[in-house]
């Protein structure tokens, strides 16, 4: 078989002549730019659509609010739209280039504006556009998503979306078509984010608050990201209001929350200042085992911004966010993100926008057992430094580029005697370094008036660094099958390599190139399709049936391989008349290259030698996605529904053997075959908001015992073949209802209640079956693990 | 590798565990007893062959125990009789022959244990020949058992910590288990030199938390073995105390079938559960006192 990108090479070129021809025979054509905020706060807003009555020509805001769009000299009716929002209309004439900047006000204010609101133009953008596999969330909408004890979680909502699932309750991160957690590029204000959730999974890192708008890639990734082969998960925080002092804020039965806004320099600027904290020795309190503890997370977001003139913006944001688990004298633990990002907007010209940033993220995680006399260390930290342009060409051509380099600096671990007594010697394992560099260019073309393609191409680079020193192996195997044991062992160490600081330990670079084409049948409907291909260089070592805080990433290098991703997908999008329902499916296939995959027993924490550990696999997941939406009138809501599959197998490889589960294909373990989603909000007054939630899972492979045998006295557990088996479905209906008090309008304290039931026929989901035996009868039994029963909150929230 | 880490970790694992189900216990307890329909395999032979060597004593008499693997739920064990059970010293070419007591029992009253010397097992059960070899590991004395309330999970309880001297310049590997009171099971650890090299090694002791309710009191007796074990037999037991260890773990590693040292000379794939071991062991018994603080 041809290698994907040789049998990309030939469309692209011709493309590319396309596009050339394009740009030399234009006719005599002006520009409208702009940008788009909100009336109220002055908010930039993203993805609303502007266009011409009448035309394919139309674009959508990008993530700064900016817009541009070329039309032949005429005279047009520009339409700006945004849902949730008032359509408006201008009669333009264009004989010239022009700036025109507009600002939206909300349409939710009386219910009879929500049911006309009409969102002509962004269906009909959404039925032309290329881009596949993407889902868009307003913090509102997540905000009136029920949610457990109160906490607004933005991982758990876009978890009732097709395609995305979880380990359910009490795991971290999320799955996206058969995807690992490791897969999903998380970005806040465009910094990584290595860990999503705090307590274990149980909420999420982002406080709703400080949040404009999240975008989940679930496929048909842009060529501007790269990084990760599953997903990109793009959350972009509030600019914060630069009109009036704002205070937002809720109390809840787990955390506060406050958040203030403000203009700042004679409205030149504003800020968003956002903080979110759980109630100090609440769980403590009604815990007498935990004694004199602490449990607890916080969260700080920032946000600032200043317009130096009209074609610069500077923008400053930060993130702090920590868990804290002090239990008495046993555990004193604490972990979090930090991220900073200091980005220069500059409009070079009508037509081209960019954007530079330099990003800093880190995430650490630190362990004091006062016990053991020691204090444990692990992080992982990035400097990024990204340049992105967009150019608006022509009025039927969109160029993206950029470039983008980042540095890595990993700890694997670090253990530090924590007195002069004890009998623990300090260790450093190997600081890991690494280079990754991507440049990109993407086109987004209207071909005709029926096709539209987007076309990039991304080329990366990953530069592992010394300095290190990396073991050799007897005949260069780190990992060695035990014929007569049949099983796989550590392979013998024979000397080391030692590696200079900033030496190249090991290169690769990989071409990813994305497709996407998008084909109207009708006003109404049209079908996609697309091609997109990744390379992922970092990679989270877990082999723990949950994802924890304490899994370590580590890079590609001597011995890991990076991992690469081809994904298939093929689309069909049709509106309802009056565009109150959309409905699309979309099906997939995707294969990952050098997935690793763990020996049976790998020990992967402060382990220097991770190559002895792992073999070297492969990913496959398919599926079919259907989502229903209404996104208009009193109710709102959408069902979806996924059924797919997803699987991986290793051989032994050079470390010899069958490999893992004979080399069969077996289920990763975020495989579920079905998942069903209906989430649904209905507005029956100003005064109240009713919202459910109704989820339907299959249950997660697992491995459980096929029998037992009789050693020193104990049972112990023969397990079956590795997840040959499932846990039993996850279910859970979930109501929320929000109630807003009568107010005078010229009152600025709003307040509302939010009251709402998780798991409200209380299904003891299993997060886990634990097979054993039973410490004081000696009976073997199964013990189920469920994490939240039917659990009742209320919140109550205000603005002023 | 590094039990030390290894061992805190799980300890932090477990205590996250704990923590998630403590914190979700506010609202609604959510451990509980299941039944759960699990597959059943074809039984396999199992070998338990421990030869252990106490210090101080002759050491000439050991048993090995044959069955057969069972259904999980089931409660009754399955003995192997009729087989065939000798183990041979390498090093001397000695033959030692077991008597089959009818049982599942294999035993024998002459056998010489000599430190270091590399030893044979051959069982021959339904025409198929199963072997495993071990070397007679070496285990140095308990240098003395310290008792205290502080530390460990609970403040209060009283705990014991043994100590002895890993011998410098060379890698060894420890298996200590502490049997209180009428408890049904040992609490068992074992350990690596990795991060202790030529030091003072400890281990500590304490009740297990799945049996709370018997508190340790002044005048409780704890049989403790402490043995010498070679790298095979601890990644073994590694596996097996780390697996035991994981109940109601949501971030329990996935579990895996626990493989022994023993290979089917005819049939590979029919391989046989269980480990062949040669030790030596110290035993001590420890009782409690009461005591200031």
């Amino acid at each position: 078989m041809k290698h994907p990108t040789q049998l990309f090479r030939k469309p692209f070129l011709s493309l590319l002549f396309i596009l050339i021809n394009t740009l030399l025979f234009a006719q005599e054509k002006y520009t409208i730019r702009g940008s788009i905020s909100d009336v109220i706060n002055g908010e930039t807003v993203l993805g609303a659509s502007v266009y011409l009555k009448g035309t394919t020509i139309g674009t959508t805001t990008n993530e700064y609010g900016f817009y541009s769009i070329t039309a032949p000299k005429g005279t047009y009716t520009l339409i700006v739209s945004y849902l949730g929002y008032k359509e408006i209309k201008k009669e333009i004439s264009l004989t010239e280039d022009i700036k025109l900047n507009f600002e939206l006000e909300e349409a939710s204010n009386t219910l009879e504006e929500v049911i006309i609101t009409a969102d002509e133009g962004i269906e009909k953008l959404n039925v032309r556009k290329p881009q596949m596999g993407v889902v868009a969330l307003k913090a509102e909408t997540i905000e009136l998503a029920p949610a457990v004890l109160g906490e607004v979680d933005l991982i758990k909502t876009i978890q009732l979306l097709p395609g995305v699932s979880n380990n359910g309750e009490g795991s971290a991160g999320f799955n996206v078509r058969g995807g690992a957690v490791d897969q999903n590029l998380v970005l806040l204000d465009e910094a990584i984010i290595y860990n999503t959730s705090h307590f274990f999974g149980l909420f999420s890192v982002f406080n709703n608050d400080a949040i404009k708008n999240v975008k989940l890639y679930k496929g048909d990734i842009p060529a501007r990201f790269g990084g990760r082969t599953s997903s990109v998960l793009d959350v972009r925080q509030k600019e914060g209001n630069n009109k009036d002092l704002e205070l937002n804020g809720g109390i809840g039965l787990i955390s506060s929350r406050l958040a203030v806004e403000s203009p700042m320099f004679n409205k030149k600027g504003s800020f968003l200042l956002a903080g979110r904290t759980t109630y100090a020795q609440l769980f403590s309190g009604l815990l007498d085992d935990l004694g004199n503890s602490n449990i607890s997370f916080y969260d700080l977001n920032l946000k600032t911004n200043y317009e130096i003139n009209e074609n610069n913006k500077v923008y400053l944001s930060g993130y702090f966010g920590r868990d804290v688990f002090n239990i008495s004298g046993l555990l004193d633990s604490n972990y979090g993100n930090a991220s900073a990002n200091l980005r220069w907007n500059h409009i070079f010209n009508d037509k081209l926008f960019s954007n530079l940033s330099l990003i800093y993220s880190k995430y650490d995680y630190q362990i004091i057992l006062d016990f053991d006399q020691l204090d444990w260390i692990s992080d992982i930290e990035n400097f990024n430094v990204k340049y992105d342009l967009n150019y608006y060409a022509t009025d039927k051509l969109k160029i993206d580029f950029g470039l983008n380099g980042i540095s890595y600096n990993l700890n694997p671990g670090e253990i530090v005697p924590s007195t002069p007594s004890s009998s623990v010697n300090p260790l450093i394992l190997d600081q890991k370094n690494a280079f990754e560099a991507g440049a990109y260019v993407s086109a987004e073309h209207t071909i005709t008036d029926k096709l539209t393609a987007r076309y990039g191409l991304r080329y990366s680079t990953f530069n592992r660094l010394g300095q290190q020193t990396i073991t050799n192996y007897a005949n260069n195997q780190p990992v060695v099958y035990n014929q007569e044991l049949g099983i796989y062992q550590s392979g013998t160490a024979v000397g080391s390599t030692p590696y200079s600081r900033g030496q190249t330990m090991r290169k690769f670079g990989n071409l990813e190139p994305r497709l996407g084409l998008s084909y109207k049948l009708t006003d109404k409907s049209s079908v996609k399709g697309s091609y997109t291909r990744t390379a992922q260089y970092l990679h989270l070592l877990s082999n723990t049936i949950s994802v924890t805080p304490l899994d370590v990433w580590t890079p590609s290098g001597p011995f890991i391989e990076p991992q690469l991703s081809n994904q298939y997908a093929l689309g069909y999008y049709r509106n309802s008349n009056d565009n109150k329902y959309s409905f699309e499916v979309e099906a997939y296939y995707k294969t990952t290259d050098n997935r690793i995959d763990y020996i049976d027993g790998a020990n992967l924490l402060g382990n220097n030698t991770i190559e002895t550990e792992i073999l070297n696999g492969e990913a496959r997941a398919y599926g079919l996605e259907f989502l229903l939406r209404k996104n208009k009138g009193r109710f709102t809501g959408w069902l979806a529904y996924t059924l797919a599959k997803s699987e991986q197998r290793s051989f032994g490889g050079n470390a010899g053997g069958p490999g893992i589960n004979n080399g069969n294909w077996y289920n990763t373990p975020y495989d579920r075959t079905h998942d069903i989603s209906l989430s649904g909000v209905y507005k029956l007054s100003d005064k109240w908001t009713f919202s459910s939630n109704l989820v339907y899972q299959t249950g997660r492979p697992v491995t459980y015992p096929s029998g037992q045998f009789e050693y020193e006295g104990s049972s112990i557990v023969i397990y079956d073949e590795r997840n040959a088996n499932r846990l039993p479905a996850y279910h859970r209906l979930d109501i929320a209802a929000t109630y807003k008090p009568n107010r005078r309008p010229d009152k600025r304290w709003k307040g509302e209640w939010v009251f709402s039931i998780y798991n409200l026929y209380n299904r003891m989901n299993a997060a886990s079956i634990t097979f054993n035996q039973n410490y004081n009868t000696g009976v073997n039994e199964a013990l189920r693990t469920s994490i939240f029963g039917i659990i009742p909150s209320i919140t109550y929230n205000f603005k002023f | 590798m590094n039990s030390r880490i290894k061992k805190i970790i799980n300890k932090l694992r477990s205590k996250a565990a704990v923590t998630i189900i403590l914190l979700s216990s506010v609202v609604f307890s959510c451990t509980d007893v299941v039944d759960v329909a699990v597959p059943t395999e074809a039984s396999r032979l199992v070998i338990e062959a421990s030869l252990d060597w106490e210090k101080g004593t002759s050491g000439n008499d050991q048993t090995i125990k044959l069955s057969l693997t069972t259904p999980f739920f089931d409660t009754a064990l399955d003995p192997v009789v009729g087989a065939s059970v000798s183990v041979e010293n390498v090093t001397s070419g000695e033959v030692y022959v077991f008597e089959d007591q009818q049982d599942g029992r294999y035993t024998i009253s002459d056998f010489e244990p000599i430190i270091n010397n590399v030893y044979n097992l051959e069982i021959i059960y339904n025409d198929e020949t199963y072997i495993a070899q071990e070397t007679l590991i070496p285990v140095p004395e308990i240098n003395r058992i310290e008792q205290s309330r502080i530390g460990g999970s609970d403040e209060e309880e009283l705990d014991l910590t043994i100590y002895f001297d890993d011998p410098e310049n060379e890698t060894n590997f420890y298996y200590a288990t502490f049997l209180e009171g009428d408890d049904l099971f040992p609490l068992r650890v074992v350990v690596s030199d990795e991060f202790t090299n030529g030091n003072e090694v400890s281990i500590f002791y304490e009740e297990n938390e799945a049996d709370a309710e018997d508190e340790i009191l002044p005048g409780d007796m704890v049989d403790i073995n402490l043995y010498g074990i070679s790298e095979l037999y601890y990644d073994f037991l590694h596996i097996l105390i780390e697996q035991s260890d994981n109940v109601g773990d949501p971030f329990a590693t996935i579990p895996t079938r626990l493989r022994g040292n023993f290979i089917n000379l005819q049939n590979p794939d029919n391989y046989a559960f269980g480990f062949f071991r040669v030790t030596e062991v110290v035993n001590q018994v420890y009782t409690f006192v009461e005591q200031e603080n």
